[in-house]
């Protein structure tokens, strides 16, 4: 070999630069553009697959789908062994076909919550689902709204005592209040919401929203997924006793006149049989562990994301006020700009091919409902809030995904026979406790010296992935 | 949407059929902790350096770890290892094309009996060549055994096997390196990847056609001559082959050889004293410091394993690192010993256990030969060549530099350039 070769061999395998090389860190980048992470000969952009695991990815994650959509709709990701499915079409398809699109048994949450729906296809999905669907919607729902509006104002109430147990900042001089929203009632009221549903007694709400903190920070393998276990363990021990009792003594939901209205869902759980045999303790508390991780995080950021983006659309939160009809259309449109949950994954039955690519059978496949929800094959200018968009089906929860008119859904709630069962308990907890939080938050503002800024230093903190985690307020002093 | 149209609206369908039972998958215990690690750090630079302790806690903790970051599950355990690689019917490799998407394009001919002999003499018949010409350039200095002896017999032993000139061996080498160092998870480098096959296609394609209309006795001959079912043998198939038949085995092995002989003198003494256990050292190399640490598997079907239930097209993890050192199977497993008693002789893939032995467990040799090794007409394995290649060239290296030893102050060490690429010294300066 030639001296000029010898030395093209280091340049060639690029040692130096090659150091360090398992991990990159991206650039933050202006919200809504991609790092540069190359191009192909025809000036397609490339995607570095450690973009997924990068803080910019979780801040700043649409432009990143969006090249996704437009030029990889399957994209294979050899560094985490999966692909990503991005398109709102592709994705409807997969969810209504359960032959070739199963859920993933064992999947990166079962550790702490166990076997839970997410992870049933086919029959035993919906034997299960029928049993505690029922307490989620409809008349038996209807009847406890009531309950929620009690909630809700009892934590509210909380505001003004003495002990000041959320933390209230009251400025007389000023006569205005500063509370985070989250410490102050969004983190709360869901899981006390869960907890009445499930038949929780009382006295063990606390300790059941401490359950609930650590099971949802120890999911999927997380640095504190031993804490979220041991949580999981403590809240079986308890179910143990708890569904003892509930065999023995069912106890029942209440209407607003003391009538009973159904048995709340433990001890419907308890006293149903399938197939001849009674559901486990075991299998009782991965149920809770789902509907608490269901219904609490998400409705939390629901209400937390709806806050943060009327307040940064002012003129749209005025509309609300003026039309509280618009609640819920304003609930559905922050759920497609920025919902809490990211997607749903699922494994191929069978080798297919799709948009060109060969996936073999048993894949990991992404199903991006965040991307999903952006897809401007469906919705225009999908990065803006807009709750009068005409572009996106508002009513009632669909199954379907769409209405009579082809009118489609946002997929926060995902469609076809996965819809999430706590969909329409969410929308009523989010909308009655913004119209109750409403009645309060007079002349409300968001204070931005408290709220968490972007890499600027400046900006507020986007939503990103997920929900914003702090939203600080300030509004007037009630009369 | 068509599938929807069917229904009413907010009409759920008919549910399928259930695609595992509600009873197989409740068999497998859920709530195992596995708070000893975090799947970060099978891709941190932790891991690219020394994997050894990493893959030592799995294999001591969760034998069939979970690692929900790359979606695999990390077998590190010699008999679980060694029990998939015999197992073809339940678990299948996939080529470096498939990693490529490259459907099918090109044919790896490995499998012909042909082609095996004509790679097996040319190997023979140069890598003394190569590798004392190599040393000839080595004036009384130091010398960067890794890059300048190591990294370059392999590539100079492709020029010979594919009769390149020295111009053509050029441009051979930046391609053929780039091609393989494409087949990973980074896009840059797969797109530089491809470009490079397509490079090679252009550059051997001249010669692929004066071998197909003038066949001589060559590697490139051989799969020229091959008869495939359906169709003629293209360039690309033999552009296949080579991207299958890769190098790192022998420029890892090798530098790994001579990083552990300079790394422990007594050793290294051995040797001195009977070249013959210069064979030894290499298996011990491959079982300590095996180059290619890992290998991928995938299920081919749902199947319950190592307490497990393994969905169909699970990617499995074999971790040669974890397994090579498995103290079940190898006492002081961390120590380098050549001659070691509890080391099979043999070809170190694990499913033989000749003597009741472990073997050393070595990938990147792909499958082992289908062929008997015993009729005298059949060509070695691949392994066989490589190991008689890599003890060859170090004996003549041992031969003109009788002295060789580490410069002093250097500290070389192992590493893996990037994720999934092998693990060897980069840098080795010796003197001698």
């Amino acid at each position: 070999m030639s001296e000029e070769n010898s030395k093209s061999l280091n340049e060639i395998l690029n040692i130096d630069a090659d150091l360090g090389g398992a991990q990159r860190k991206f650039p933050h980048m202006p919200l809504g553009e991609a790092v540069d992470m190359g191009f192909t000969e025809d000036g397609v952009p490339l995607i570095d697959p450690r973009i997924f695991d990068s803080g910019e990815f979780g801040r700043n994650p649409y432009p990143y789908y969006r090249i996704l959509r437009d030029h990889y709709p399957v994209y294979y990701d050899q560094l985490h062994n999966s692909y990503f499915v991005t398109r709102y079409e592709d994705i409807t398809n997969c969810y209504f076909d359960e032959i070739g699109f199963n859920t993933i048994p064992k999947g990166s949450s079962s550790g702490v919550l166990g076997n839970t729906q997410l992870e049933l296809s086919g029959i035993e999905h919906r034997r299960r689902r029928n049993i505690y669907g029922r307490h989620l919607v409809g008349a038996a729902l209807t009847k406890r709204l009531y309950a929620l509006e009690e909630i809700a104002d009892e934590l509210i109430s909380e505001w003004w005592l003495s002990s000041n147990p959320k933390e209230v900042v009251t400025d007389n001089e000023r006569g205005t209040v500063t509370v985070e929203l989250g410490k102050a009632f969004a983190n709360e009221f869901p899981i006390s919401v869960v907890a009445q549903v499930l038949g929780i007694p009382q006295e063990a709400r606390q300790q059941f929203t401490w359950w609930y903190d650590a099971m949802m920070s120890g999911l999927g393998g997380s640095e504190t997924h031993h804490e979220g276990l041991e949580a999981r363990q403590d809240l079986e021990e308890y179910v143990e006793d708890l569904v003892e009792q509930k065999r023995n003594n069912p106890t029942y939901l209440t209407d607003q006149m003391g009538d009973n209205i159904c048995l709340d869902i433990i001890s419907e759980l308890c006293n149903s049989e399938i197939d001849g045999d009674v559901m486990s303790t075991e299998e009782i508390t991965s149920f809770i562990a789902l509907v608490v991780g269901g219904g609490g995080e998400t409705t939390r950021g629901a209400i937390m994301n709806l806050w943060y983006l009327l307040l940064q659309h002012p003129d749209q939160l005025e509309k609300v006020r003026e039309d509280s009809e618009l609640w819920d259309t304003a609930f559905h449109e922050m759920l497609r700009h920025s919902t809490s949950i990211g997607g749903q994954p699922r494994h191929n039955t069978y080798d297919i091919t799709l948009h060109g690519v060969h996936i073999p059978a048993g894949s990991l496949i992404h199903m991006v409902d965040v991307s999903a929800n952006h897809d401007d094959r469906i919705f225009t200018n999908p990065e803006e809030f807009n709750i009068f968009r005409e572009d996106l089906y508002s009513g009632k929860i669909l199954r379907s995904g769409h209405d009579k008119e082809g009118k489609c859904s946002h997929m926060a709630f995902g469609v076809g026979p996965h819809l999430c069962p706590g969909a329409w308990i969410s929308h009523q907890e989010t909308v009655i406790g913004s119209k109750i939080l409403d009645k309060t938050l007079r002349n409300v503002r968001i204070n931005s010296d408290r709220m968490p800024k972007d890499i600027d230093g400046v900006s507020l903190a986007p939503i990103g992935l997920g929900s914003i985690r702090e939203l600080w307020l300030d509004f007037d002093l009630p009369k | 949407m068509q599938d929807q149209e069917k229904y009413d609206i907010d009409e759920e369908p008919a549910s399928a059929p259930g695609y595992r039972t509600y009873e197989v998958y409740q068999r497998e215990r859920v709530g195992e902790t596995t708070n000893l690690i975090k799947p970060r750090e099978l891709i941190s630079d932790q891991y690219l350096q020394d994997p050894y302790p990493l893959v030592g806690l799995l294999r001591e903790n969760y034998p069939c770890y979970r690692d929900w970051l790359g979606n695999r599950f990390w077998l590190t355990r010699y008999d679980d290892v060694t029990s998939i690689f015999a197992d073809d019917r339940n678990y299948e490799t996939r080529p470096k094309t498939w990693f490529y998407n490259l459907g099918n394009y090109g044919q790896n001919l490995w499998s012909e009996v042909s082609v095996q002999k004509a790679f097996e003499s040319s190997v023979d018949n140069h890598v003394e060549a190569i590798a004392g010409e190599i040393l000839f350039g080595w004036d009384s200095g130091h010398f960067d055994l890794a890059m300048e002896f190591c990294a370059k017999i392999p590539l100079q032993l492709w020029g010979a096997i594919l009769n390149l000139s020295e111009e053509e061996l050029s441009q051979f080498i930046p391609s053929y390196l780039k091609m393989q160092r494409g087949v990973g998870w980074d896009p840059l480098r797969k797109r530089n990847g491809l470009d490079a096959l397509k490079n090679l296609e252009t550059l051997l394609n001249p010669i692929f056609s004066d071998r197909k209309k003038e066949p001589g006795t060559d590697f490139i001959s051989a799969i020229a001559q091959c008869r495939l079912a359906e169709r003629e043998t293209q360039v690309s198939d033999l552009v296949v082959t080579i991207l299958e038949l890769d190098h790192e085995t022998f420029h890892g092995g090798l530098a790994n050889l001579w990083f552990n002989l300079l790394k422990h003198p007594n050793e290294l003494g051995k040797i001195r004293e009977d070249e013959r256990m210069l064979k030894f050292a290499w298996l011990e190399t491959l079982r300590c410091t095996p180059p290619v640490i890992s290998a991928k598997r995938f299920s081919r079907t749902e199947i319950e394993r190592f307490g497990r239930l393994l969905p169909k097209g699970a990617l499995m993890m074999c971790s040669a690192a974890g397994a090579n050192r498995d103290p079940r199977q190898f006492s002081t497993p961390e120590e380098f010993i050549v001659g070691r008693k509890d080391l099979c002789q043999r070809e170190p893939r694990g499913q033989y256990r000749a003597d009741g032995l472990p073997s050393g467990i070595a990938f990147g040799l792909g499958q082992p030969s289908i062929y008997p090794a015993v009729p005298k007409e059949r060509p070695r394995s691949l392994y066989a060549i490589v190991r008689d290649s890599a003890v060859a060239a170090s004996s003549l290296l041992l031969h003109e530099k009788p002295n060789i030893k580490l410069v002093d102050e250097s500290n070389p060490r192992l590493r893996s350039l990037l994720l999934n690429e092998m693990h060897t010294c980069w840098e080795l300066e010796v003197s001698g």
